[in-house]
């Protein structure tokens, strides 16, 4: 990729792969981590407009995304993010103007984009796949040879409010308009599995050739897994011309074992005890103890013993657990809203903690209170366990006390 | 237990591919059960047939009282008879293998409240909505989801992960089963949906938001959203079971969102 690209710093994050550029205002930290996550490990530009959707669009105000593949370049702004774009046919000014959701663009090749999400500046710097912090960037879109480079990356056609979810269920939408491609085996390059994009209120287009069943008859099972089951599908491409059965690309290519994973499942080596990663500096808990390490006296008069987990709050749920551990759940009422739906947890400690029973606050709105015999009171740290003492008191809000004693 | 209404319904289609739909379901309230077996004609529909048969029976005598152990208890006979039946079948054709996922999800009392206890095997998923916005419940038990925990692929990846089919548990299994089990109040949970991965498979997340949000009764949900997997090419068997509590009154103090937020902002949000 011969693309020309410079920038000019600023606060706005430029996200850059070798094919796509997203631009996003300073804010959008936690976007700009995720996305560059995708962006290194080589996913299309249309998988990183897709992640980049995924929250929603209601707190992504501002954003711009520049994607290349099939020899064509897509630009899509919205909220503050502007882009000039000149080609030989003259400057042109792309920007969501008040009321749209955003405004999107095909770029003929040989076209200069440049896109600032507030005022413009020179871009004289050059700019490299990676996360940059810029004010304005400049893309030249490549000349045809460029784009030959990645024949799988086939960006995603988005149209605000094109065709309603409905009619493409039915599968009544005409197949005037369809682009077929099928995922050629597996290539490394991710590809977008699901024909789907996910965007709340911009529906795409999602049309489906009939499926071509060319299973000869009665085979079943096993046999099923043999032969070869091709299965054309379809991504859409609202802007491709309308193709009929005589299409001038090379259109459908047929995988092979794709779709036969899909319907055929298996048991795989058992990973016995695969443990998921623990919230960090915790150790993993034994599920039940034989006998309780404290008792929990609430203010509400429940005396609950700690031989397992105890979860407490106003609507507490517990995941991830056998049959044997199942935690004990503490319902609390709390009017004021002062404790969270699952607040804190106290459990039997492990290592160190031995013996004792640990708190930990599970992330609570307006979090928890623990005074200590002989200890100042401290606020719990989400996430972070604390080792209980006999005497020690939990406040949880809304009157709701713990009194931590021996068992 | 106070008494609940349920409304529900359900759908399962063998799809565009499949011969045979080894697809199981059981609606029998307060017990719900989808089932996805593998192993081909004979073996797959046999035995997701068979943890369905031992939910029909736990059902008909069922103490919320003791749910865990009541799911617990018909998980392992359902095991039972699937290795046997598995035994029964190598000794004439070794190499023959039957086996099943299965999500259950019933009514338990838990306190003198009523909850809902959730059960995964395989991949098979449960989900719930609440406030308008879905939320995967169950945790697969296959490989992508290990690599995906273990932060070596992405989501995105995971759905073209040449080893997506494979699962790490399942019911048929020769290990022994090792369910997993959710606690859910009643009231956290406006609309409850369990699915085969045909499903899920085939449409997104945010399409089964949409329709589970969109389509008020649950018999046309389940409908919708199996006709949307056959739509999206149905590679797979399909099947979804939909419940909604009836006079759910919405909770406006239950703060997920709030409390999720919460979370995000403390440990750095959503990566």
């Amino acid at each position: 990729m011969s693309a020309q690209r410079r920038f000019a710093p600023g606060d706005c994050y430029a996200v850059v792969s070798a094919t796509a550029i997203v631009v996003l205002p300073a804010a959008e930290r936690a976007r700009v981590g995720a996305l560059w996550e995708l962006a290194d490990s080589g996913a299309s530009p249309s998988i990183l407009l897709d992640s980049l959707l995924r929250g929603g669009l209601s707190d992504l105000r501002d954003f711009a995304w520049m994607g290349e593949g099939e020899g064509t370049t897509r630009l899509i702004v919205r909220g503050s993010a502007t882009a000039r774009v000149s080609s030989e046919s003259g400057d042109q000014i792309l920007s969501a103007a008040s009321g749209l959701m955003w405004q999107e663009a095909t770029l003929s090749t040989n076209s200069r984009v440049r896109i600032s999400l507030a005022d413009a500046a020179t871009a004289e710097h050059s700019l490299l796949p990676g996360i940059s912090r810029v004010r304005t960037v400049e893309w030249d879109t490549s000349t045809e040879a460029d784009a030959a480079d990645e024949p799988i990356q086939q960006p995603i056609a988005v149209e605000p409010g094109a065709v309603e979810p409905a009619a493409v269920e039915s599968a009544a939408v005409e197949p005037a308009v369809e682009e077929t491609i099928v995922e050629d085996q597996f290539v490394e390059t991710p590809v977008v599995a699901a024909p789907v994009i996910e965007t709340p209120g911009v529906e795409a287009p999602v049309i489906e050739t009939p499926f071509i069943d060319a299973v000869p008859t009665d085979a079943e099972g096993e046999a099923a897994a043999v032969d070869p089951e091709p299965v054309v599908e379809a991504t859409m491409s609202s802007d491709s011309p309308p193709a009929g059965p005589a299409a001038d690309e090379p259109a459908a290519v047929v995988g092979e074992d794709w779709s036969d994973r899909d319907g055929h499942t298996v048991i795989g080596a058992p990973t016995p005890q695969f443990d998921r990663p623990p919230i960090p500096g915790q150790e993993i808990a034994p599920d039940v103890v034989s006998h309780p390490v404290a008792s929990l006296v609430f203010s509400t008069g429940d005396v609950i013993a700690v031989d397992r987990t105890v979860l407490i709050g106003r609507a507490p749920e517990a995941r991830q657990f056998a049959s044997h551990d199942q935690p004990h759940v503490v319902t609390v009422s709390s009017p004021h809203q002062e404790i969270s739906s699952t607040h804190l947890e106290i459990r039997p400690g492990a290592g160190a903690d031995h013996g004792s029973a640990i708190a930990t606050d599970l992330g609570s709105t307006n979090g928890t209170l623990l005074v200590q015999p002989g200890l100042a009171p401290e606020e719990l740290q989400p996430g972070i366990a604390v080792s209980l003492i006999p005497g020690a008191v939990l406040d949880l809000g809304d009157g709701v006390t713990i009194q931590v004693t021996d068992p | 237990m106070k008494q609940v209404d349920l409304h529900h319904g359900a759908a399962t289609d063998v799809g565009l591919v499949r011969k045979v739909n080894e697809d199981s379901f059981l609606v029998a309230p307060p017990v719900f059960v989808v089932a996805d077996g593998m192993g081909g004609h004979s073996g797959g529909d046999v035995a997701s047939q068979m943890v369905v048969e031992e939910f029909q029976r736990m059902a008909e005598d069922y103490d919320p009282a003791h749910g865990a152990n009541e799911v617990a208890g018909a998980f392992a006979r359902a095991q039972a008879r699937i290795v046997q039946y598995g035994e029964a079948h190598r000794a004439l054709s070794p190499g023959w293998h039957a086996g099943t996922t299965a999500v259950a999800a019933v009514l338990v009392d838990e306190g003198d409240t009523a909850s809902w206890l959730l059960a995964n095997l395989g991949d098979s998923r449960i989900y719930r909505t609440t406030e308008g916005r879905l939320e995967q419940i169950s945790v697969d038990h296959s490989v992508v989801q290990e690599l995906i925990d273990a932060g070596e692929i992405t989501s995105e990846e995971a759905q073209v992960h040449p080893e997506r089919h494979v699962i790490t548990r399942a019911l048929g299994s020769p290990e022994g089963i090792d369910p997993d089990f959710f606690l859910l109040p009643l009231a956290s949970v406006e609309r409850l949906l369990l699915c085969s991965d045909g499903v899920t498979g085939m449409i997104s997340d945010h399409e089964i938001e949409e329709i589970l949000e969109t389509v008020p009764d649950p018999r046309d949900a389940a409908d919708r959203l199996v006709r949307a997997a056959l739509a999206a090419g149905g590679r797979d068997n399909a099947t979804a079971i939909v419940v909604d509590v009836v006079g759910l009154v919405h909770d406006a103090s239950y703060d997920a969102q709030r409390q999720l937020q919460s979370l995000e902002s403390k440990l750095g949000g959503r990566q």
